[in-house]
Formats: C-alpha cells, sequence, structure tokens
C-alpha cells in the first residue's frame, strides 16, 4: 500500500484497511485517470462512490441520520454514472466493497468519524474536479459537476460536525 | 444529438436513473452525445487565436460573481451575528472568482466584463428573506456553471470552473442550514430549488 492511500485511510485514529481500494484512492497527487477514456473515468468514479456509500454505512452508529443520507446520495450517484456509462458503450464494474473499510472510525465519536469521511470526501472531490479536465461527453461531465456540489455540500456538514470552518476557501479543490 | 442540459440535470435530480436514462437516449445512445467543448467559435469580435466560446461563456459566469459581490454587499446590511460574518465571507469568495476569472478571460485573448454601475435587489427586511434571496442567487449561479462548463474548451479552465462551482455549492450548504433546511438536500447539485 502506497503511503499516500496509508495517508488516506487511516484517519481520525482509526484503521481502515484499504488492500483494494477503488482505483480512484490508490495514489495522492496523480489520479490515474487517462485524458478522454470516459468509460474508465465513470467505472472509477462509480466504485469510488460505492466504497463511500459502504463508508458512510459504517458511519450510521455515529453520525445517524447524516450517515444515512449520504449513504443514499451516494448510492443515487453510484446509480446515475452508471446509467451514464451505458449510454457511452461502458458496461458497469463489479465492485466488492466489502473487506475495504474495516471498522471506519470505530471508537472515534461523531467528531472522528467526521474527519474520517472528510478525508474521503476530499479525495472524491479532487477527483471529480480532476475529471473536468479529462472528460469528452458533456453529458457525463454535468452529471459529475452535479455529484461535486453534493460532495462538497457534504464536506460543509461534515466540517461543520468536526468542528471546521465550513467553507474554509474560495476554491474547493479536495485538497484543503 | 442536442441535450437541453439543464433539463437533463433537472431530471437526474428529481427522477434518479430511469428518467436520466430517458433524458440521454436510453439505451439508442451509443457514444453518441456531445462533446465536451465542441460548440461553434463565433470570431467576429476578438483577436486572432482568441477562443472566442471560453470568453462568452466566463463572461456569463463573471458577470453572476459580480452581481453575487454585490448581493451579499447589499445583504450585510441587513444581516448580523453570526449571519452577518457567513455574508462577508461570501463576499470575499464571490471577490476571489470575479478576479480569477476576470484573469483566465485575459489570458486567453478576451476582455473581461466589469461590474455594472448598479443592481436592482429586492427590498428585503428580515433576515430570513435575505438568506433565502442569497439561496436564490447561489442557485442560478451553480445552474450556470454546470451549463457553462461542458462548454469550455479548455481542460484548465473547466476543472477552475469546477472549483469555483463546489465552492458555490458550500455556499448553498450554509445557506440552506441557516434557513433550517438540510444542508445537503439532494444527490444532485443542479441549482435547482430543492424541497428539503
Amino acid at each position: 500500500m502506497s503511503h499516500s492511500r496509508r495517508d488516506l485511510l487511516l484517519t481520525g485514529g482509526a484503521l481502515v484497511t484499504a488492500t483494494a481500494a477503488a482505483p480512484l484512492v490508490r495514489s495522492g497527487s496523480a489520479l490515474a485517470l487517462a485524458p478522454g477514456d470516459d468509460t474508465k473515468i465513470l467505472s472509477d468514479a462509480i466504485a469510488l462512490e460505492l466504497l463511500m456509500a459502504e463508508a458512510y454505512q459504517r458511519a450510521t452508529g455515529a453520525l445517524g441520520g447524516i450517515a444515512r443520507l449520504f449513504r443514499n446520495q451516494e448510492h443515487a450517484h453510484a446509480d446515475a454514472l452508471t446509467v451514464v456509462l451505458r449510454t457511452i458503450g461502458g458496461s458497469a464494474p463489479k465492485v466488492d466493497v466489502s473487506g475495504r473499510l474495516n471498522a471506519l472510525a470505530s471508537g472515534g465519536g461523531k467528531r472522528g468519524t467526521a474527519e474520517a469521511l472528510i478525508k474521503l470526501e476530499d479525495r472524491a472531490v479532487k477527483t471529480y474536479v480532476e475529471a473536468h479536465r479529462n472528460l469528452k461527453d458533456a453529458r457525463a461531465m454535468q452529471l459529475v459537476s452535479s455529484i461535486l456540489g453534493n460532495q462538497a455540500q457534504h464536506l460543509v456538514t461534515l466540517r461543520d460536525v468536526a468542528g471546521q470552518q465550513k467553507v474554509p476557501t474560495a476554491f474547493e479543490t479536495g485538497r484543503n | 444529438m442536442d441535450l437541453d442540459r439543464r433539463r437533463l440535470l433537472s431530471l437526474a435530480a428529481l427522477g434518479g436513473t430511469t428518467t436520466l436514462l430517458s433524458a440521454c437516449g436510453g439505451g439508442e445512445n451509443k457514444g453518441e452525445g456531445p462533446l465536451a467543448g465542441e460548440k461553434s467559435q463565433d470570431s467576429s469580435a476578438e483577436r486572432p487565436g482568441t477562443d472566442v466560446n471560453d470568453v462568452v461563456a466566463l463572461n456569463a459566469a463573471l458577470d453572476l460573481e459580480h452581481q453575487a459581490v454585490a448581493a451579499y454587499t447589499a445583504a450585510m446590511k441587513t444581516l448580523t451575528g453570526d449571519n452577518l460574518l457567513v455574508a462577508r465571507q461570501f463576499r470575499d469568495h464571490e471577490r476571489e472568482h470575479a478576479a480569477t476569472l476576470s484573469a483566465a478571460i485575459k489570458r486567453i485573448g478576451g476582455k473581461p466584463n466589469g461590474p455594472r454601475g448598479s443592481y436592482s435587489f429586492p427590498k428585503l427586511n428580515d433576515e430570513k428573506a435575505v438568506l433565502a434571496f442569497a439561496s436564490r442567487l447561489e442557485n442560478t449561479t451553480i445552474a450556470a456553471y454546470i451549463d457553462a462548463i461542458p462548454r469550455l474548451n479548455n481542460p484548465n479552465v473547466r476543472s477552475a470552473a469546477a472549483t469555483i462551482l463546489a465552492t458555490e455549492a458550500e455556499h448553498l450548504a450554509v445557506l440552506n442550514s441557516a434557513l433550517g433546511r438540510r444542508a445537503a438536500p439532494a444527490a444532485f447539485v443542479t441549482g435547482e430549488e430543492q424541497a428539503s
């Protein structure tokens, strides 16, 4: 496991083992997205969304309704991405998230759980911002834009729970 | 295939995957959708080499950012406490967006629009009405970015615009909370007003 990936997953004092994390969270700054390969970008995004949905599922104990709402929204993202992926000729990836996130922030409480999820949301925002550079299909890009906005809104809520500034910068890059 | 993008995103927000599939042409479209940045170029009034399409799209966004600066400045006369601090911070963000867009327009050979001499806003006498108006402005701006981004030719400009869009969505989340709504009421941020 690379150092950057370890940084991503070791958060809030909670060990999150990710021996087979989604491709989009594989490396630190390089997102390994081939320019112009829309089907790969969307497939990787679906894998990331399902990973995040699982993370929120595991956070329901600490965050309750917020985690359930965001889990459902991540599933909605995955579903919509799958539809667009199919329309451009791709097929839905087979994603098994079991075992990728191990005991997210167990014992970390609300704040620790929120901090762990902020790391994941930051990575998602960073990924989707980068996708705007590489996607070619306009429909895919618009969908990604609308998902990016929602992930950024998740960050606002999570930062609030974690006691952080809700909108710390004029340019949300996922690198905050 | 010429899509009404606003409608597509609205449908995605409202109806989920089935409606989105329908709006995309169901299973019929095999990679024949519109390509990002592939728009006609009207080069009548710009310098040779200028990306006219990007200049037009960015100036439209810049107009909204100027309007947002004016709106938050006006809102600060009514808001108090934490809401006042939020308005000041968001006004400063919008100023940064305007400065960045102006610089980007210049870099690609265009002339950035300046702010208008005055803006006409409705008279709003209480904090809730002011916050609701700010929320509507943020939604308008978000919709404009979602519409504009796929039209931009320059990939770096597209990703920069995406970072602004994300921040506007964050502003909207804060305003939603201040209005007693859910911060992130819908899975897709489209610029359409969401029930919470």
